[in-house]
């Protein structure tokens, strides 16, 4: 019998006006996992992602996160019950210090007391020591998304979704991601869901992959199994296979 | 009743100019994003501008804006080039300082210059009175209107047809398309800005037929246009028109059934009600 | 070594008190100079509560007057109709003031009314709030209602001098920059910092936007709803025309330029550009009317334009090459 998911999405669907941006989704992901989601721009992975954590209200559809019903519940509940997230496009807190910006997210489990120790414990795990006291507005992109990553796992999540952590960094700024991407996952356990065009990060660190077209799920298996996949090549490798 | 109705026909009428008014901020704000505090200052200083036409010059309100047009345009223009071009890049708060700024600066420039008491001129060739019934509409005011509806109309052409226009638009949908596809943003922009200056122009030299004019009044007109903008919502100019007429109806109603001095108040609460309840506004496409 | 870069960080702001302790009695003489000093405190007053709704929360909020009034009204009624001192009145005012805050900020938050729409509509509250001032016959209407004239009362909070009202002010100042102290270093401050950068990114790592905005408007609108029972009695009246929308923005304005955010920023934008204002005010004042005006708004335009930051952090370096010339580099903040 297969353990009980820690995210479960059935039959999600998201509207603007006459365009359906995810029509129909069903995905299980199990804990204790690393789960890619691919798919060509458009594919509505953004969308996917907005309207689990809240940000988007779904016009159909259920998301159950450890057995709770989270549909269109406000985000800041759904990361207190223990899902995080990061942005495509960096939000970050810009006039706070990089020390400061992951205080906001180790708020939501500690109080005033535990909070500094709590503030280093997370900036170590992230490497991000040497730029603690920069303000984040002078950092680079790569450091940034390192930031939001950090700011993201001070608030201790269960599950962690990552909107394209990958994208714009270089080959030696990717291999330090993702080393601290799978000790997040092994050392505390923390499932992860990853959207991501780089397809070294996805291939080298998913179990599984689930792979979006036009909004419907068109494929779901182990890395090995996608890649070979007729469909996925056609409406996603096919036309990226040029890199 | 027959009074109740008067008023509201007069609203109604009033109501076409804040369209226009209303309109010139709609193009800003829409196409730009850029918010302008100072709008209703614009209209302040064409007020003033037909004032010192009709004054000094002798010239009929109704024409004044032959000359106040391109001046407000040229104002408008140099007002894109010098300030507000170098707050695109910041946040809309810088932009909300620098305008609020210029609002200070033109209500300051007009005391120095006309002083606080209200200006009026004294006649125009479009003054008397149209009877109908028992109702009593000044003719000044119903072809304030006409020619307020007829402007927009044709800078609704202007937008759609020309392609200087389209530009406009253009760059209100896309701004990078827009700039891959050869549109240049900054005349672009500044040509927005200015068209949106100008507009006020009009607007301040058909007021000036029936109405007075003081320094503070910038203040309500910039509330009124943006009250107006809020309840059309963006990008639908004969959604200007009709929020411009509910805008002077609800006024008018508000007047005449409620309490004279409960005029802004009514606007105010439809206001402050769309925000809460339609923030894209009664026809906005965003 | 680290209480001795305390004491350096918080040296300005003795040096500051100490100043404003005895400016009156330099300047304690001369009534007009005191009308000066205590108006450039008072606005001090609003724009440092503004920058917890509006430097931290990044919420534009333009009704601060709505809020005096408010306060000045609760204050003053009460003292014209049963006598109550207006130092219970400041509370009660403040908390009206907040009170009404909480009615009007909960579904503008609800509802996410944002950015320009949020300032446009805390305007509009300000008119709303004069004309039913105006209309409200039993309380406010056209005429001025005078408060009880007394040469020194403490329970009527009435001075015929200015000086009691310049240490009034200046311990609600001192009250409002301890507030924001205290926020700033607490976990409503740093949620309020990243919600005004941010709401989405705030929300997803556990920020609760509406609630926290919610507050920051309650304390700001509590600040200002206090002050305003002080206006009142400096004033000797209360009347609709204290809703003021040209004003509000002025508050807000200072804000922006002080730099948002930054505790003493607002302070600091006050004191330069009020007392500035009021200086030009006293002596373009007769030869052109309205000259001052119009020099302070293109003051306040070139600072926008070209220091977007605000006008804070210019004087925190200023302060820092002070200080490296005088103690040495290592003590330099």
């Amino acid at each position: 019998m297969p353990p009980e998911p820690i995210l479960q999405i059935s039959g999600l669907t998201k509207r603007f006006g006459n365009l359906i941006a995810v029509n129909d989704v069903s995905v299980r992901l199990e804990p204790g996992t690393i789960v890619g989601l691919i798919g060509p721009n458009g594919a509505g992975k953004t969308t996917l992602f907005n309207a689990i954590t809240g940000l988007h209200t779904p016009d159909a559809g259920r998301v159950l996160f450890k057995g709770t019903d989270i549909t269109g519940m406000l985000s800041h509940k759904i990361c207190k019950l223990g899902m995080s997230r990061t942005f495509q496009v960096v939000k970050a807190f810009s006039i706070l210090t990089v020390e400061d910006t992951v205080r906001v997210g180790a708020y939501n489990r500690h109080g005033e007391k535990e909070i500094q120790a709590k503030v280093d414990e997370v900036i170590a795990f992230c490497e991000l020591e040497d730029f603690r006291r920069q303000k984040c507005g002078d950092l680079s992109l790569a450091l940034l998304r390192r930031v939001e990553l950090a700011r993201a796992v001070a608030t201790e999540p269960e599950l962690l979704l990552l909107d394209e952590a990958g994208a714009g960094l270089t080959g030696t700024e990717l291999d330090g991601l993702m080393a601290i991407l799978t000790r997040l996952n092994r050392e505390k356990g923390v499932t992860l869901c990853v959207v991501e065009h780089v397809m070294k990060m996805v291939m080298g660190l998913c179990q599984r992959i689930v792979v979006l077209d036009a909004g419907e799920v068109i494929a779901e298996g182990t890395p090995a199994e996608i890649s070979d996949n007729p469909k996925v090549i056609e409406a996603y490798l096919g036309k990226r296979a040029v890199r | 009743m027959e009074n109740i109705i008067q008023n509201l026909l007069n609203g109604a009428l009033m109501g076409c100019i804040y369209a226009l008014i209303a309109l010139g901020l709609s193009i800003v704000f829409g196409v730009m994003n850029v918010v302008n505090f100072a709008h209703g200052e614009f209209v302040m200083l064409s007020m003033y501008f037909t004032f010192a036409a009709g004054a000094y010059w002798v010239l009929d309100a109704v024409t004044t804006p032959l000359i106040t047009f391109p001046l407000l345009f040229l104002f408008g223009w140099l007002t894109y080039y010098l300030l507000i071009d170098r707050t695109l890049r910041y946040r809309y708060v810088t932009q909300i300082a620098v305008t609020v700024g210029l609002a200070i600066l033109l209500r300051a420039i007009a005391q120095m210059i006309w002083q606080a008491q209200p200006r009026a001129l004294p006649y125009s060739m479009i003054q008397g009175n149209i009877q109908i019934g028992g109702i009593n509409i000044l003719t000044s005011r119903l072809i304030a209107a006409a020619v307020s509806v007829v402007a927009i109309f044709l800078v609704y052409l202007f937008l759609m047809k020309t392609w200087p226009g389209r530009a406009i638009r253009a760059a209100s949908d896309d701004l990078d398309a827009a700039s891959l596809a050869g549109v240049n943003y900054r005349q672009t922009y500044a040509l927005s800005f200015g068209l949106g200056t100008a507009l006020t122009a009009l607007a301040g030299g058909l007021l000036m037929t029936f109405q007075q004019v003081d320094p503070t009044m910038g203040l309500r007109f910039g509330l009124l246009s943006w009250c107006v903008l809020a309840l059309a919502g963006l990008g639908s100019v004969p959604g200007l028109l009709i929020s411009g007429v509910i805008v002077g109806g609800a006024e008018a109603l508000a007047m005449s059934v409620w309490d004279p001095r409960s005029r802004l108040l009514a606007v105010y609460l439809i206001f402050i009600l769309v925000l809460w309840l339609r923030p894209r506004g009664l026809f906005g496409r965003k | 070594m680290n209480t001795k870069q305390r004491t350096i960080k918080m040296l300005p702001l003795l040096v500051g008190l100490v100043v404003a302790l005895i400016v009156p009695l330099i300047v304690g003489k001369n009534q007009y100079n005191m009308v000066l000093v205590t108006t450039v405190l008072f606005y001090g007053v609003l724009a440092t509560a503004w920058n917890i709704i509006g430097g931290m929360a990044g919420q534009l909020d333009l009704a601060a007057w709505a809020y005096l009034g408010l306060g000045a009204f609760t204050s003053g009624t009460l003292l014209l109709r049963w006598n109550v001192t207006p130092w219970l009145g400041m509370i009660l005012g403040g908390l009206v003031a907040a009170g009404f805050a909480a009615l009007v900020g909960y579904p503008l938050f609800r509802f996410g009314v944002k950015e320009v729409w949020y300032a446009l509509s805390s305007a509009a509250l300000v008119e709303v709030l004069r004309v039913a001032f105006l209309m409200w016959d039993e309380v406010g209407g056209p005429v001025e209602r005078y408060l009880p004239f007394h040469r020194a009362s403490w329970y009527h909070m009435r001075f015929a001098s200015y000086v009691p009202y310049y240490y009034i002010v200046l311990g609600l100042l001192l009250i409002a920059l301890f507030v924001n102290y205290r926020i700033s270093r607490s976990k409503l401050g740093y949620y309020l910092l990243a919600l005004g950068e941010s709401e989405d990114a705030a929300e997803v790592i556990g920020v609760d936007a509406r609630a926290c905005k919610l507050k920051a408007l309650m304390i700001y609108a509590f600040i200002v709803g206090a002050t305003g029972a002080v206006y009142a009695c400096l004033f000797g009246f209360i009347h609709p025309s204290f809703f003021n929308t040209a004003q509000s923005t002025e508050v807000a304005i200072l804000g922006i330029i002080g730099g948002m955010g930054i505790v003493y920023g607002p302070l600091l934008a006050a004191i330069i550009l009020v007392s500035g204002r009021e200086f030009m005010r006293a002596n373009l004042g007769s030869s052109l009317e309205s000259l001052y005006l119009a020099i302070y708004a293109v003051v306040l335009i070139v600072i926008a334009l070209f220091r977007p930051q605000g006008i804070a952090p210019l004087f925190r370096k200023a302060y820092d090459w002070l200080l490296s010339r005088v103690v040495g580099e290592r003590y330099a903040a």
